[in-house]
């Protein structure tokens, strides 16, 4: 590889979007070269600057009200023929329903979609969270990138003790915590980032909810689920008292890196 | 039941706001940016396809309102100062000091108000590519948002961060 074609290379390989033969060729030609290697570090630096120092300028107050004022309602919608009279016809439509249908038949059908559905449920409420996170206008409760902060904050405010051992760095920085609510539950919420990007751990008691993965035995490897849901990107695992979902817009890549970080436990 | 863009759009409200503050140069203008590019989103919305990348759609609308609202005055340097440098005009990042200890140190050293100064010296195509880069998005995302091939994409941002580091060099001390 020549110093032209690695310095082409050179954000793809910081940025980890080679594959994996040109990640080591690039790797082997940073070894033997000193000039693509400074290069490499200077591109970093700048990189960090542009990510820990250009001044961020987020929407005023006044304008997230005026937005949100502007914004569709769900009850601002004209109701349709159907919203208008559903509450008088399904009663009727479903004894029709039930007449026409085995009860029987439905009932097992039903049972083997309710398992998909409610697991499904499960990654969009992770996902809904991570959203009410980043339109709320203080998202952390306390802002510290020092785990030992923020850890023993949670303590009195839940019913469980969070179990999260990543204390971040450089790459995934710690931003803070805040108590958040998952379904019917109260969850701690972990923020982290990856460059600009908002990262949302979610912690809260696993007991009662139709899981993707397996809950492990003690000691036993820990099944991990990972999916996306409307562009976002999210891992899910669990122990056996504990649920844990990371949520982000991050690479799926770069999301798992971060999931490893955070041992489970 | 709310569309997708509805429900989620303005979750991305400050990021939205923070490229059109570096698109526009103020304040003012950035916020009747993004409030016209929030009404734009909300007509277009049945052209999102679910399951894409619904910020950079919007970062996509908000460039385009911007050329839109603000091409006669691309010219006036005092409008946010587009086009003052154009970073396809730069030179090559190959020049000995930009690859010396030298200028990591100096890297190292910047402020934050030197480094914004720096980014507003770029033309506009130069800081629409690094904040969208910054932001995250892929270059696919990022050709997406600007409309061009992927491969000019990877282009334009190493000369706009060439540029970039042409320029901190007077900053930095």
């Amino acid at each position: 590889m020549t110093c032209g074609e690695a310095r082409d290379r050179l954000l793809d390989y910081q940025r980890g979007r080679l594959a994996h033969a040109a990640e080591s060729e690039v790797r082997a030609h940073f070894a033997d070269c000193v000039e693509c290697t400074r290069a490499d570090a200077v591109e970093h630096e700048l990189t960090r600057a542009l990510e820990q120092r250009l001044p961020q300028h987020p929407a005023s107050l006044a304008l997230k009200r005026r937005l949100a004022a502007q914004w569709p309602a769900p009850t601002a919608a004209t109701p349709s023929w159907w919203s208008r009279w559903r509450p008088a016809l399904t009663p009727a439509l479903a004894v029709a329903a039930l007449l026409l249908l085995a009860a029987p038949v439905l009932y097992y059908e039903r049972a083997a979609s309710r398992a998909t559905g409610e697991r499904a449920g499960l990654v969009a409420e992770a996902v809904n969270d991570h959203l009410r996170v980043l339109a709320s206008q203080h998202p952390m409760d306390i802002e510290s990138s020092d785990v030992h902060q923020v850890k023993p904050w949670f303590e009195g405010r839940l019913d469980f003790a969070p179990r999260v051992a990543f204390e971040g760095d450089a790459e995934f920085p710690l931003k803070g915590g805040a108590v958040g609510y998952f379904r019917d539950r109260k969850a701690a919420v972990f923020m982290y980032t990856r460059r600009l990007h908002p990262i949302t751990l979610l912690v809260f008691r696993a007991d009662g909810l139709t899981w993707p993965t397996r809950a492990p035995a003690p000691g036993g490897p820990i099944e991990v689920y990972r999916t996306a849901d409307r562009g976002f990107n999210v891992v899910m695992w669990r122990t056996p008292e504990l649920g844990y979902a990371l949520v982000s817009d991050v690479d799926a890549r770069d999301l798992n890196a971060l999931a490893a970080r955070i041992p489970p436990q | 039941m709310l569309s997708q863009v509805a429900s989620e759009a303005l979750a991305y409200v400050d990021a939205l706001h923070n490229l059109a503050r570096y698109l526009t140069g103020n304040e003012t203008d950035a916020e009747d940016l993004v409030q016209e590019t929030y009404a734009r989103a909300l007509r277009a919305q049945h052209q999102f396809t679910p399951g894409t990348n619904l910020k950079a759609w919007l970062f996509r609308i908000l460039r385009n309102t911007f050329l839109s609202l603000y091409r006669r005055q691309r010219n006036n340097p005092t409008v946010g100062g587009l086009d003052t440098v154009d970073a396809d005009a730069q030179g090559s990042a190959s020049e000995p000091w930009l690859l010396g200890d030298i200028e990591l140190d100096r890297l190292r050293k910047l402020v934050a108000e030197e480094i914004e100064t720096a980014l507003m010296t770029l033309s506009e195509e130069a800081r629409t590519v690094i904040l969208l880069d910054l932001e995250g998005l892929t270059e696919l995302e990022v050709a997406d948002v600007v409309g061009c091939p992927v491969g000019t994409v990877k282009s334009r941002l190493a000369r706009a961060r060439a540029a970039l580091r042409r320029q901190l060099k007077d900053y930095a001390r």
